[in-house]
């Protein structure tokens, strides 16, 4: 008798266990959800939030290396002392991992009120989904948009509207070389494909390795080809390929698949590019010890290498993309992006308006010197740099007839991940370049039926 | 006669629902955390999402269509069956080699224990970034080593398709040896000593004793660690993620890291789904069957 008495006391034990587990949850249930509906009904008067309640923002960013990292602390603190009611909670993530987070932070409607993205096929992504604000009353206020340069502007437009605010970077890909190397071996920066050839047959007589590339990475690779394409086709060839006015068989695409096999072929690139890292830095260990002479990309090359080698910095050049005889394309033409790094308000922030504020002052003129020390080009007109090789990727901004933003942040994320698995496999020689036209073009026009 | 039968019943009953009761959490946790997600994956399968938006369209069976056609993912499935017969064909015999040595070896032996037991300690995140740096052609670990015997250095791993594979299996298999080994260890060190004893005593060698004593009562230990090997194999992600991203043009994809890039890196959650759900399916299977298989015999 007693055992059964133990044994239903135990039950009813465990049985209040359950129920008080199930309870838990239900009761963090009704706790969220009233979270939720004092969200909705704060969102819904906005006037008290404009009375001075205090306002709690987050932001999230990937500038997880120094200075930025604390720059970007400084420039909202700065926002918050002259705007006390805020307060901005501000999280810097690694890059790839934030991708990840952001979608799912979207998708389940926990974005941080202000973050970072990318333009392009994301961006328009998140507009078609509702999931970002309409930023152009705020940045037509006072023309606050004349401030940033055209083509930031421009890149951050879709549908006629604008949706976020260029901050970090201007960022262009273009050459950079060591001048050592070359004055030791009596070479002249370039200026047509055929003199950088000629520059890069006496580079490997010499055993430098001309151009170092870590592919594994893919859009390291895919700056070549996007280059070439520009600078024979023009960068209509691209724009009408993508908008399913023109093809990915164009002749372009095919030249210049075609030229980058060749200078596989003929070994001006480092051995097993395909397998390294750019992000840990493989490739460019190979120009700081000298065993390859350039590298092919983006101007934040500079402060990576500043911040990675200072005494290798005295020797480097840089020279933009040179041109292609007979191509269509303009030789002063670039590829990059003006802005690099977007800020975007989600739709779920109670203060769009203070959010825009926050923004505001990551790319005030404080926040600009800053970011010119630490070797960046702010996406701002009439700025200007002390340092020559920044001056150099001005230049190349200024003087573009056009920006080509990067074909893998153009693109929509499934013919984009295409075009980078593909180059990368013109690079390993494993596909032609007739192949990799057709699978491009086979895939855009699947999801222009689609759409 | 009938009051200790209904009592034995009672008793029957009273434990019948005491057991239930406390299996009930545990229930739940299954129910929520495993059961759940999968029958969640199944249905998302079925749809077309693209992680943000928050509809979803149905698309019925258009997905599954589209993986039954999917070349890419029944390379990442040869892919997975190679890493499963290499990983059972190296693991497993150099574990128990070493297993059997240390076994034998005794107490002085313990430190190596610990040493060949680093591999398991370290995340497969560390490893990846480690022999990144390794199978570096130009700074490599390898190229070093060739350029000391001789050769030319600059061996290419993980960019040539064709080694890449075998590159990585390598690093695999180097990151689970130790986990093997301690599993074979438990199971030679719980053999009776007295069978010991009595193969030395009848003058059997430390050959014929592994053989002929060791090697066969361990059967069932062997058998549980190629499944666990067969199903770690197949749903195999992290290390070749870190290492290659499936790459150089697919040469290393996995239906996990296939699954992965199509779900959150192109955002086809409904086809990442799918593949997830496929990828369920065929361990499912193979499992099953390679159970039964080895099952079988033994009652033979």
């Amino acid at each position: 008798m007693k055992k059964v008495i133990g044994k239903t006391l135990s039950a009813a034990l465990a049985l209040a266990m359950t129920v008080s587990i199930a309870a838990c949850g239900s009761g963090n249930q009704s706790e969220s959800s009233s979270s939720t509906s004092a969200a909705s009904s704060s969102a819904a008067t906005t006037s008290s939030v404009a009375s001075g309640d205090p306002v709690k923002l987050t932001l999230w960013h990937i500038q997880t290396t120094e200075p930025m990292t604390s720059n970007i602390k400084a420039d909202i603190d700065r926002f918050t002392k002259d705007n006390p009611k805020y307060s901005v909670d501000v999280e810097a993530m690694q890059n790839d991992a934030y991708k990840t987070k952001l979608k799912i932070a979207l998708s389940s409607n926990t974005a941080p009120d202000i973050f970072f993205s990318w333009t392009g096929g994301p961006m328009n992504e998140y507009v078609d989904a509702d999931k970002i604000v309409d930023l152009t009353p705020f940045m037509e206020k006072d023309n606050y948009k004349d401030r940033f340069m055209d083509a930031g502007i421009n890149q951050a437009t879709y549908k006629d509207k604008i949706w976020g605010v260029p901050v970090e970077n201007t960022s262009v890909a273009m050459f950079f070389y060591n001048k050592d190397l070359f004055a030791k071996y009596n070479l002249q920066v370039p200026k047509t494909i055929k003199e950088l050839e000629a520059v890069c047959d006496t580079l490997k007589k010499n055993g430098i390795i001309p151009f170092s590339l870590a592919n594994k990475t893919q859009w390291t690779g895919s700056m070549y080809y996007m280059y070439l394409a520009n600078r024979i086709g023009g960068a209509d060839a691209f724009k009408n390929a993508a908008a399913r006015t023109g093809s990915f068989e164009d002749e372009s695409f095919k030249q210049a698949g075609t030229i980058l096999q060749e200078w596989v072929k003929k070994d001006y690139f480092n051995k097993g590019f395909n397998g390294l890292d750019e992000d840990s830095g493989q490739s460019r260990t190979l120009l700081y010890t000298e065993k390859a002479a350039m590298t092919l990309m983006g101007s934040w090359f500079l402060s990576t290498a500043a911040g990675e080698n200072k005494d290798f910095m005295s020797k480097v050049g840089s020279f933009p993309f040179p041109a292609v005889e007979g191509g269509k394309g303009e030789p002063d033409a670039v590829v990059g992006t003006v802005g690099d790094n977007f800020y975007h308000i989600a739709k779920t922030c109670k203060d769009p308006e203070g959010a825009f504020k926050a923004i505001q002052y990551m790319i005030d003129d404080t926040a600009i010197q800053k970011r010119i020390e630490a070797g960046r080009v702010p996406p701002v007109k009439g700025v200007k740099v002390s340092d020559p090789l920044l001056q150099n990727v001005l230049d190349a901004v200024q003087k573009a007839p056009s920006v080509q933003l990067w074909y893998d942040q153009y693109l929509s994320p499934e013919l984009s991940d295409l075009h980078k698995s593909t180059t990368q496999a013109l690079f390993g020689l494993s596909k032609t370049p007739e192949q990799v036209d057709k699978e491009m073009e086979a895939k855009a026009k699947e999801l222009a039926e689609k759409n | 006669m009938q009051a200790t039968r209904s009592l034995s019943e009672y008793r029957k009953k009273s434990t019948f629902i005491a057991t239930t009761v406390f299996l009930l959490p545990v229930f739940f946790f299954i129910l929520i955390f495993i059961i759940y997600p999968i029958i969640d994956s199944f249905w998302l399968s079925l749809h077309e999402w693209n992680g943000i938006t928050s509809g979803k369209t149905f698309l019925g069976l258009e997905n599954w269509k589209t993986l039954m056609g999917d070349k890419i993912f029944f390379k990442a499935f040869l892919n997975n069956m190679i890493i499963v017969v290499l990983s059972i064909a190296i693991q497993l015999p150099i574990a128990m080699a070493i297993a059997f040595l240390l076994d034998t070896g005794g107490k002085k032996l313990n430190f190596l224990k610990m040493i060949y037991f680093l591999p398991m300690l370290m995340s497969s995140v560390a490893i990846g970034f480690l022999f990144k740096y390794t199978y570096d052609p130009q700074f490599g670990l390898i190229s070093a080593v060739d350029t000391m015997l001789g050769g030319e250095g600059m061996i290419d791993v993980l960019g040539d398709p064709r080694r890449a594979i075998f590159g990585v299996i390598a690093v695999v298999c180097w990151q689970f040896v130790p986990f093997y080994m301690v599993y074979f260890l438990a199971a030679l060190s719980s053999l009776p000593v007295e069978i010991y004893e009595a193969s030395i005593i009848d003058g059997a060698s430390y050959g014929q004793y592994f053989w002929k004593v060791a090697l066969p009562s361990m059967k069932g230990t062997i058998k549980s660690a190629a499944i666990l090997s067969l199903v770690g194999s197949l749903k195999y992600f992290d290390l070749i993620y870190v290492m290659t991203q499936g790459g150089p043009d697919g040469a290393t994809e996995l239906m996990a890291t296939y699954m992965y890039k199509n779900a959150f890196t192109i955002g086809k959650m409904g086809y990442g789904a799918a593949v997830a759900s496929g990828m369920f399916i065929i361990i499912t299977v193979i499992s099953l069957v390679t159970l039964r298989v080895i099952n079988g015999k033994e009652e033979a």
